[in-house]
């Protein structure tokens, strides 16, 4: 009996957190990546989502929920992208910190102007989000608001701290500018392109280009062969740079349509961490430049 | 021998945490030590207060001069409730259809006469052909900053129930939660799941057996879960129900809640893309009904045993492999009767068991699975009057599916079933293509 107890008191002094700081969680890489931008070694960051998963379709696994219950705050993407398993989480991690409301509540789509707002919307267009669209971590400008959101969040949580939070805001914010110089003589004005999935509307918005087609005929929905012939009609007419996709979603389709059209695909990471050199959220759209720039020679 | 190892099992850390009372002793020395480190906090707090005071004046004069930054973001579409931001004013609501063709070698009235002898006396209430399980109704909200509600209202062709209606509380002290109302118990792994979430089309054999083709269900009662801070997930509960299930139980069972359960769920992650599941449970009751025995009404004490555990490899967004296997045993001590006259015929005393272990990989939109489930694996004491019965061998059965989800909201499954839960009677081979559409705002399905 004794020895249970002891067993059961070492578990416990064992897992107490020991060490100072602020717990977060973020649902998705880049979030985790812009947290530890502005936190740095103040914050403990556990993300969620592995680099190479699709948000989309993430599981609610236990060992999430006992990391929401440890969190003081948890960022998440919001657009309802998360809805498939971030509500179940934060009501299973019993931590009244997380709930609606609460600071520790933190949803990154506040600070963000969405895309694609449909006015009207049901199912049979397909997985269509009816906030707009969720992806809005490809636009540097949008995720800079976030930034500047989580600096003032981190502030609120730890007065103390106010001053190491804004200044490493300040420090991430000018390299960001420096290298959107950079970005912007990728030229990308006005080109074509096709994709995957509606991935890439909002740096399409931000720099410029357009989608002329898509290989979903409808978002979440694979495509059909009637579809496909279609898409290469278009491309044969609109004479697209680049056919773009991400590695976890629609690479063999991409590859298949490359090989009837002779267009070019690019491979682009949908999130920080998922292709290599994309270790932070600089790197990860500095990869997505040098990958779209490299086409055009 | 394995029933104590799965009392063990459940009981280990609920005497754990009990045995920390025992240490009392020093117990006035830290309430001083308490009582001064409030005191001290107080102060704190009551400085703090002072500035936040003389902050909160400076910002008022300073968000006259110049607005703060968020309002200059442009139409923010904040979606600001915790099951997102489709609805504001209405509750979640959805709608899911569950249909299916049945075909088997057996005729309706056998398939409505086929219990498992032993076990059960309640027979299939499907029929070849077509059939309409139901159309569950599933709406939810939250109530106030501190619950939300969830009700689950099955329309079935004989009417419509209220399955589930229960609160969860949302803003207790870190780690303490309370589920009250109607629920799904926590006891045992399928029972916790709606039916559109099982891999398969029916519950598992030892299920049937021991609570009836529905499982537990719902039931009224109370539930209260503990989630300590441990390297992994524990949870840790405890149920006061009712107890109206009508083969573990029954109506009559006794006035008053008198079913308990106790359950603790374990998980880690074996690997970035792997995760284990498991725990033991318990659910103690009075049984009193007449669908154990054919003509006979049973009363006993009874306590079902669990053990459950799920891995799952999710290499990928598109694609994982699932599997899960339970054991069920059941104790049940109490006298045989008479149903009309109530008198005692014959001592009662029951010690079965049952098992399943079940495979689905799912790829992209389909899926294709296997399961296996026995009953009377170890144990098939079942005496009356001190008579050990005899049934006719070990109930048990195998069956295969395949699926295809062209969507997550629709699912198509054909599942087949070589069944010989009846080893006196004839074998039920049976074909069943499935249909499940979902409609609305639903909540997430746990792991």
């Amino acid at each position: 009996m004794r020895k249970t107890f002891l067993l059961f008191a070492l578990s416990l002094a064992l897992t107490t957190p020991a060490f100072a700081g602020i717990n977060v969680v973020a649902t998705l890489p880049w979030i985790g990546s812009a947290a530890k931008e502005i936190g740095k070694d103040k914050i403990n960051v556990t993300v969620f989502a592995k680099p190479n998963q699709d948000a989309h379709y993430l599981e609610a696994k236990p060992s999430m929920i006992l990391a929401a219950r440890k969190a003081d705050i948890i960022m998440y993407n919001g657009l309802d992208l998360e809805i498939g398993y971030l509500p179940l989480i934060i009501e299973s991690s019993k931590n009244p910190k997380l709930m609606p409301g609460k600071i520790g509540n933190f949803d990154c789509s506040q600070f963000v102007s969405v895309v694609e707002k449909p006015t009207t919307v049901d199912r049979s267009m397909g997985d269509v989000h009816p906030l707009g669209n969720p992806h809005y971590h490809f636009s540097p400008s949008r995720v800079l608001r976030v930034a500047e959101g989580i600096a003032r969040l981190l502030a609120d949580a730890e007065k103390g701290n106010a001053s190491y939070y804004e200044a490493n805001y300040k420090a991430f914010a000018e390299r960001l500018h420096e290298k959107e110089k950079q970005w912007r003589t990728a030229s990308l004005q006005g080109k074509k392109f096709v994709a995957y999935h509606k991935y890439f509307e909002y740096l399409a918005a931000e720099f410029g280009f357009q989608f002329i087609g898509y290989l979903e005929p409808k978002p979440g929905i694979p495509p059909s062969a009637a579809h496909i012939e279609g898409l290469i009609e278009t491309m044969k007419k609109e004479k697209p740079t680049a056919i773009l996709v991400t590695p976890a979603y629609g690479m063999q389709e991409a590859e298949s349509l490359s090989v009837k059209t002779g267009v070019k695909v690019i491979v682009l990471p949908h999130d920080v961490g998922s292709m290599d050199g994309t270790t932070d959220l600089i790197s990860f759209w500095d990869k997505i430049f040098t990958s779209i720039d490299m086409i055009k020679n | 021998m394995k029933s104590i190892i799965v009392f063990c099992m459940v009981f280990m850390p609920v005497l754990a945490l009990f045995s920390a009372t025992a240490f009392a002793e020093d117990q006035n020395e830290r309430l001083n030590k308490l009582e001064e480190s409030l005191k001290s906090q107080q102060q704190t707090i009551e400085q703090q207060q002072k500035t936040i005071d003389t902050l909160k004046t400076q910002a008022n004069q300073k968000s006259d001069q110049s607005p703060p930054a968020t309002a200059s973001t442009p139409s923010s579409p904040k979606a600001s409730g915790l099951f997102g931001g489709s609805t504001f004013t209405n509750p979640n609501i959805s709608l899911i259809l569950d249909a299916f063709y049945y075909a088997s070698n057996l005729t309706n009235d056998e398939l409505a006469n086929r219990g498992i002898p032993g076990f059960t006396t309640q027979g299939l209430d499907q029929r070849n052909g077509f059939n309409l399980d139901s159309a569950e109704l599933f709406i939810f909200s939250p109530v106030d900053p501190y619950s939300n509600l969830y009700v689950n209202i099955p329309f079935t062709e004989d009417g419509v129930s209220i399955e589930e209606a229960y609160v969860v509380t949302t803003s207790l002290p870190a780690g303490w939660q309370i589920k009250g109302g109607k629920f799904k118990s926590n006891f045992s792994r399928l029972d916790s799941q709606h039916p559109h979430a099982w891999d398969f089309w029916d519950i598992a054999l030892p299920y049937r057996a021991f609570l009836g083709g529905e499982g537990l269900g719902g039931e009224k009662g109370v539930q209260v879960t503990y989630l300590p801070v441990l390297p992994f997930y524990t949870q840790i509960g405890i149920e006061v129900l009712q107890g109206e299930n009508d083969l573990l139980f029954g109506q009559s069972a006794q006035e008053g809640p008198h079913a308990f359960t106790l359950c603790v769920k374990s998980s880690f992650d074996t690997s970035d893309y792997s995760t284990i599941y498991f725990g033991p449970s318990v659910l103690f009751g009075k049984t009193d009904n007449t669908n154990i025995l054919p003509g006979m009404e049973v009363r006993a004490n009874s306590a079902l045993y669990g053990i459950e555990a799920v891995w799952k490899w999710k290499p990928n967004s598109r694609e994982a492999l699932t599997i899960q296997s339970e054991y069920l045993l059941l104790t049940q001590s109490g006298n045989t009767m008479d149903p009309t006259t109530h008198a005692v015929i014959d001592p009662l005393r029951r010690m079965q068991d049952g098992f399943y272990v079940q495979g689905i990989y799912r790829k992209n939109r389909w899926g294709v699975g296997a399961r296996y489930d026995v009953l009377d694996l170890f144990y098939d004491t079942f005496k009356q009057g001190g008579v050990q019965q005899n049934f006719g061998g070990t109930p048990n059965r195998t069956t295969a599916s395949v699926e295809f989800n062209p969507t997550e909201f629709t699912r198509i499954r054909l599942q087949l079933a070589h069944d010989l839960s009846d080893p006196s009677g004839r074998t039920n081979n049976e074909a069943i293509l499935q249909f499940n559409f979902g409609i609305g705002a639903h909540p997430a399905h746990s792991f």
